[in-house]
């Protein structure tokens, strides 16, 4: 009994214990990975995968999938930028809206809501499969972003837009708050909610939870919804890292917060796994993608060694769920 | 339900047909000639400009002009081949994915009886294109490590930020450069990866080769994308007055950039004047002269805080 115990504790921990050999192998290898700034630099960089990563957790829990994050990224930070620099004029008119940038904030989480919802609508209405109906959006929307900024970078945004993307509080990077309130806010919501039990309710078995009464079509078109929006926030600090919004922004982010959620634990299945796992699964990543930069290995074995982590990850899950 | 799905499958074959019969009116009505360009990708802004200006310049001309995107993938390009050939357009001004893999796709347009002019990116064969008009993307490597060796008095530490691993031009630029920087042995480089030419990727790998590497001295970069992407880095290191950054292309932020001391240096090509004398080939061939020099290089020129005010974006003023 304590044997099990202790082997439950094991698997809870597990992510963290690969990302804890991880760390320990890369300080042996190089005297720059931990230092503090290093630190900083990983954190800043894995902030928007863990935005993107901790909505797609949702998504998955529900046993769904979206594989349209990347391409809202892109249609939200190009359509904050071109409303930041531009507004609307409405000629008939005569008017002139213009934007601050909390205005543009908003707007593309509303563009993000608008696609997430439409993506949940093809989901539960029509029954479209969440894989067929986000490849669609998937190309829908990157046409859109190209179609918004005729293949253009729009840049040149301000130093009052940068401020999201570039600036710091307390030392630490605003990208960082950003992702640390996203994390807290669905970790409460998967935790302490009635929400959140229906989420994994839905994803352990959906014929079940809805013989329970749970409104199926409502929860998954909420997860749609909020997947999308923290795409779309992903997309305004990425647009303000670089104070450009690149029509191929997020090009195959989708399939990083994918792995992040997967090496966290999460059940493809749906109905098993945490956000804190997929912070986790995130934070490998970015561990993984800082250090072989510092050692300097080949592009080439990058992608190798990136391929082969994240099966090893789902391997060792896998292992373990036979014993249970 | 199998009578509804068949009822549902004919609506759609109904559908179907009703556009090519729409095609074919449309056609058939329409005598104009057709200019079909195929770009290797609409993904970066150069290519963008490259396959709009072509347009622009076949339209000008009085023909109707058509864009096709490979997204960097040589199938695809077969696929709008067939389709161009089957479509009966007059001329192709094509951007090719791959030197070789593309060669067969050109040759069925010969085949076709279609003249293929190519643009910026060579094909492997002597036979099959029409002409080529080329970016000499290697002597523009070169031009830049000759300047960039000048600029660092022939010792230093660098980087070298290479664009996506699978691509022609990375290597040729990649190679041209080491032509001439490999002759130093005072010039060491400390880190050489890939940011596959996209500004973000550039900024987060700068990122974490300063934090291995903070005492460099210069940068690099297979074009201007990440170019822009590796000197924020640098301005959020606090850096960006003691590195210098090289980039590739000539586009329109580091065209600013250099003006105002920033960026050091890039490489200009020269994609309106490639992409516009296509189209004139084209309509030439078109009116009847057959007879087109078979390769015209079109060379690439370095960039510098003390030329800037000849150039714009994408070229000369």
């Amino acid at each position: 009994m304590k044997a099990l115990s202790n082997y439950h504790a094991l698997k809870k921990f597990q992510s963290l214990l690969a990302l804890l050999v991880l760390c320990v192998v890369l300080c042996f290898m190089t005297d720059k990975f931990f230092t503090a700034a290093n630190g900083i630099n990983v954190l800043r960089q894995i902030a928007v995968n863990v935005c993107i990563a901790t909505g797609m957790t949702l998504i998955v829990l529900t046993a769904g999938i979206d594989l349209s994050v990347g391409s809202v990224l892109a249609l939200s930070g190009a359509i904050a930028a071109g409303l930041l620099k531009q507004g609307i004029s409405l000629v008939p008119l005569d008017l002139f809206i213009g934007f601050t940038v909390f205005g543009v904030l908003v707007a593309a989480m509303v563009i993000g809501a608008l696609i997430g919802g439409f993506n949940g609508f093809m989901v539960t209405k029509f029954k479209v499969p969440p894989f067929v109906a986000t490849l669609a959006m998937l190309t829908i929307a990157r046409g859109f972003t190209m179609l918004y900024t005729g293949g253009h970078p729009i840049s040149n945004l301000g130093n009052s837009f940068a401020f999201i993307g570039t600036g710091s509080m307390l030392g630490i990077p605003v990208p960082v708050w950003i992702a640390i309130l996203v994390v807290l806010l669905a970790s409460f919501i998967t935790n302490n909610t009635r929400l959140g039990r229906y989420i994994y309710a839905i994803g352990g078995n959906e014929h079940a939870a809805k013989l329970s009464g749970i409104k199926i079509n409502q929860v998954k078109f909420i997860v749609y919804m909020v997947g999308a929006v923290l795409a779309a926030i992903a997309g305004v600090i990425v647009t303000s890292r670089l104070d450009s919004a690149q029509p191929n922004a997020g090009i195959s982010y989708e399939l990083d917060a994918i792995a992040a959620v997967v090496i966290g634990g999460t059940s493809l299945n749906g109905g098993k796994g945490t956000i804190w796992g997929t912070v986790i699964g995130a934070v490998i990543i970015g561990v993984l993608n800082n250090g072989l930069v510092l050692l300097n290995v080949s592009p080439f074995w990058q992608q190798v060694v990136k391929g082969a982590v994240i099966l090893l990850a789902v391997v060792i899950d896998k292992i373990g769920e036979k014993k249970d | 339900m199998q009578k509804r799905l068949f009822g549902n499958h004919l609506i759609i074959l109904c559908l179907a047909l009703l556009g090519f019969v729409q095609c074919k009116t449309d056609r058939s009505a329409n005598k104009q000639h057709r200019i079909a360009i195929v770009v290797s990708t609409l993904n970066n802004p150069w290519f963008v400009f490259l396959a709009e200006t072509a347009a622009a310049k076949s339209k000008a001309l009085g023909y109707e002009a058509k864009i096709f995107d490979s997204q960097n993938n040589t199938a695809l390009e077969s696929d709008h081949f067939d389709n161009i050939i089957v479509s009966g357009f007059d001329a192709i001004l094509f951007n090719s994915t791959d030197a070789n893999g593309s060669v067969a796709n050109v040759l069925k347009a010969k085949a076709a009886n279609i003249p293929v002019f190519c643009m910026d990116r060579e094909v492997n064969s002597v036979d099959a294109p029409t002409s080529q008009i080329l970016s000499d993307s290697y002597s523009g490597a070169v031009a830049i490590g000759k300047y960039f060796t000048q600029q660092l008095n022939k010792k230093g530490k660098y980087v070298e930020l290479l664009g996506i691993v699978g691509d022609n031009n990375t290597w040729a630029r990649s190679k041209g450069f080491h032509s001439v920087v490999d002759h130093y042995p005072s010039l060491k480089m400390v880190a050489q990866q890939s940011a596959d030419f996209d500004r973000n990727k550039a900024l987060e790998v700068m990122e974490s080769i300063l934090q291995a590497h903070p005492d460099i001295d210069a940068v690099f970069c297979g074009n201007d994308g990440m170019a822009n992407g590796a000197y924020q880095a640098l301005v959020s290191a606090g850096k960006a007055n003691t590195v210098k950054v090289f980039g590739f292309d000539g586009a329109e932020d580091v065209i600013t950039s250099i003006g105002e001391h920033k960026i050091t240096a890039t490489g200009m090509q020269f994609p309106k004047i490639m992409a516009e004398t296509a189209a004139v080939f084209a309509d030439e061939y078109i009116k009847g002269k057959r007879d087109f020099p078979k390769k015209i290089p079109v060379s690439v020129e370095l960039v510098t805080a003390k030329n800037i005010a000849d150039y714009i974006a994408y070229g000369k003023k």
